[in-house]
């Protein structure tokens, strides 16, 4: 009896059933939920941190009744103006950028093929950055967010000559575009802030300081709408993986799955951008580490969803708390963490002869 | 009747068409030099005619007008230099990894240059003008070796033309966010490398050209010596070696002179990409691929498009100005784009 169970349960390792009732039966892999569980723990840790560290922060053991409306004097100030709201804008662009890096590396069945590598983001930040700018009340900011990702990603797809089949050209043409893009953010910019060089590194970085609850709102609507259809979208995509054919033969619909997946992306890249600037590489990242995290296939949407919360939380606690640079746009720390990880990236694709 | 008419390759007739061709290219890069020099001079936050501008030349013009077009004699200088410098290093760079997207600025060779130039202004103290030369040159030559080195690190399969081009991107990204956190974390220091860092011909003089010049020179020297091998090198390493030539001291002389220019560029106007990539892509389409004639073609064309770029970038924010470095990305960039569509394979 008890060696049949143990056949049973390493077998059936990869995928336990979460029941709810006797109606409901979810697949779920024992390592993924593992995994997503520390995932939260870490961002609810790195979020007291974010709120109780340093100089303003909100000592420990006042912590729970300041979260729950009996906020006082300074720690208040700190809660509802300063931290709070970076931290929500923090969580979810985060969260959304993990997202739409997992949805579009799942198309492109390239870790390269990331939003943030192949020009998209800076596409955003520029279309972000004229909106703000120079049509402050025709366009809002994520409207004008979404023009820039559907403008920059119609380039990319044009210029590479062969859709995104190419890691190598998607990659090359995103470096071109980015360029572009970030030049035309850069005359943005100049036009009409003039000489100000630290709104030039947020915009062109992406920052997280001085957020508003309403940027907060604006990320967590993006989510509430996108997050559903994304979840409709998990199962196909998952079979897409598979490759074309069989996913064709298993009614997945490759060629519609597929484009409703770059939608998605950007419309998640863009809703991120719109409230915290193009910052790098965490949907380059967040994705990849959920696969390495759970060693399974698939595109890992939840996880890769927690860990970007998780690794933007993260890294604007590194941008408020390091004592070695005076509150720099968080954008500069993703990009040096991020940078160096593409290049293990590439290594390793190296080795394996791809690219 | 049509075989007569029918020009054979090779044939007399096809190149005397060719050596026309070239100095009729050659007469409109001079002119578009002459051009850009000309616009130098006269645009900026005050304009002047280009009368004014001749008047000036000869000595006839009142001291208010030639205080203000000489103000402008050493950018329109420097832009000279940076453009031959940065022209010149893009095709030695393509034509020794035969790589149509080489180019300093993209391989990441200038921003390892400003890395180490702000690097050394903000923990080592220095400020001179002729130190920025003296750091601008191991950052760029550690930069290109790394570059090269993380490219070919997949080992048998050889270096892709995509390799290095990602392997820069990589480390043009790390040494950005480094410069960024420096130059933002001191700006008191930074002041006046603030424009410098995205790339800038205002606000430096003859001191940073003179101090430049010599690099410059001895890496122009090298790749006019080195130009006729690199024709035999583009037939492949083993017709290279039977036509006398030896790859490996090519290609170690032409990373060699590639770095001596971009550093030389970089200490003078800061890390400028696509001009070094955009340039040869015209010049090859224009006088074919003789590497003699790309490198003397693109000392003419590379500095004509930088000061083009430069002008322009005076002129559509006036009294305000564009770097000149935003400028060459929006015009540089498409070549990379068109050099992408047009790459065969699946590189």
């Amino acid at each position: 009896m008890s060696t049949t169970t143990e056949t049973r349960r390493g077998a059936e390792r990869p995928a336990g059933h979460l029941r709810i009732g006797t109606a409901v039966a979810l697949p779920v892999r024992r390592r993924s939920v593992v995994v997503g569980v520390v995932g939260v723990v870490v961002l609810l840790a790195a979020a007291v941190a974010t709120l109780s560290l340093g100089r303003l922060g909100i000592a420990l053991p006042d912590l729970p009744r300041s979260l729950f409306g009996g906020a006082e004097g300074a720690d208040r100030f700190v809660l509802k103006r300063l931290r709070g709201p970076r931290l929500g804008v923090a969580a979810g662009a985060g969260a959304a950028f993990g997202l739409s890096g997992a949805l579009f590396q799942s198309v492109t069945r390239n870790p390269l093929g990331s939003p943030d590598v192949i020009g998209l983001t800076a596409g955003a930040g520029a279309g972000a950055s004229a909106a703000a700018l120079l049509l402050p009340d025709l366009l809002p900011v994520p409207v004008g967010a979404l023009l820039g990702t559907v403008l920059a990603m119609a380039l990319v797809y044009v210029s590479t000559g062969t859709g995104f089949r190419n890691p190598g050209r998607l990659v090359v043409a995103g470096i071109g575009v980015a360029a572009i893009a970030t030049a035309f953010t850069q005359y943005v910019v100049y036009a009409v802030e003039r000489d100000n060089a630290t709104s030039l590194m947020t915009y062109i970085n992406g920052s997280l300081a001085t957020r508003t609850w309403g940027e907060a709102a604006t990320i967590a609507a993006v989510l509430v709408v996108v997050g559903p259809l994304v979840a409709l979208l998990a199962r196909r995509l998952r079979l897409c993986e598979m490759g074309d054919e069989l996913a064709a033969g298993l009614g997945a619909e490759p060629q519609r799955t597929k484009g409703a997946a770059v939608a998605l992306s950007m419309a998640l890249s863009a809703g991120s951008v719109a409230v915290a600037g193009p910052i790098a590489f965490i949907s380059l990242t967040a994705p990849q580490i959920a696969k390495r995290l759970t060693r399974g296939s698939g595109p890992h949407l939840t996880l890769a969803a927690v860990l970007g919360a998780v690794l933007l939380v993260l890294a604007d606690l590194t941008a408020q708390q390091l004592p070695l640079f005076d509150d720099l746009p968080v954008g500069i720390y993703t990009m040096a963490i991020g940078g160096a990880y593409l290049g293990y990236l590439l290594i390793r694709e190296w080795r394996k002869g791809i690219l | 009747m049509t075989t007569t008419t029918r020009t054979r390759p090779g044939s007399a007739a096809t190149l005397r068409g060719a050596t026309a061709r070239r100095l009729l290219v050659l007469a409109a890069g001079f002119a578009l030099l002459l051009l850009s020099v000309a616009g130098s001079l006269m645009f900026g936050s005050n304009s002047t005619s280009l009368g004014d501008v001749v008047d000036v030349l000869t000595g006839d013009a009142g001291t208010y007008v030639t205080t203000v077009v000489e103000s402008r004699y050493p950018r329109t200088v420097l832009g000279v230099l940076a453009g031959v410098c940065l022209a010149v290093a893009g095709t030695l760079m393509q034509g020794v990894t035969r790589n149509p997207l080489a180019d300093p600025g993209l391989l990441g060779i200038n921003a390892g240059a400003s890395a180490s130039v702000v690097a050394a202004t903000a923990f080592l103290g220095a400020t001179g003008r002729t130190d920025t030369m003296w750091w601008a040159l191991p950052g760029a030559l550690l930069a290109g070796l790394l570059v090269y080195a993380l490219g070919s690190a997949g080992g048998s399969t050889g270096t892709s033309l995509v390799r290095l081009v990602l392997a820069g991107a990589v480390l043009t990204a790390v040494l950005t966010a480094f410069i960024q956190a420096v130059t933002l974390s001191k700006p008191q220091v930074f002041d006046s490398y603030r424009y410098w860092v995205v790339g800038s011909l205002a606000g430096r003089g003859f001191d940073v050209f003179f101090s430049v010049l010599p690099f410059a020179l001895l890496g122009l020297v090298i790749a006019v010596l080195l130009a006729p091998g690199l024709n035999a090198l583009a037939l492949g390493d083993e017709s290279a070696t039977s036509l006398g030539s030896n790859p490996t001291v090519l290609r170690a002389g032409g990373l060699l002179a590639a770095t001596l220019l971009s550093a030389a560029a970089t200490a003078a106007v800061g890390p400028i990409a696509f001009v070094g990539l955009a340039v040869p892509h015209i010049v090859r389409a224009c006088v074919g691929v003789d590497f003699r004639m790309q490198v003397a073609f693109s000392a003419v064309a590379g500095p004509g498009l930088l000061l083009l770029a430069d002008v322009v970038g005076r002129v559509v924010l006036r009294p305000q100005e564009l770097m000149v470095g935003v400028v060459t990305a929006f015009i540089g960039a498409p070549a990379l784009l068109y050099a992408v569509r047009r790459m065969k394979g699946t590189a």
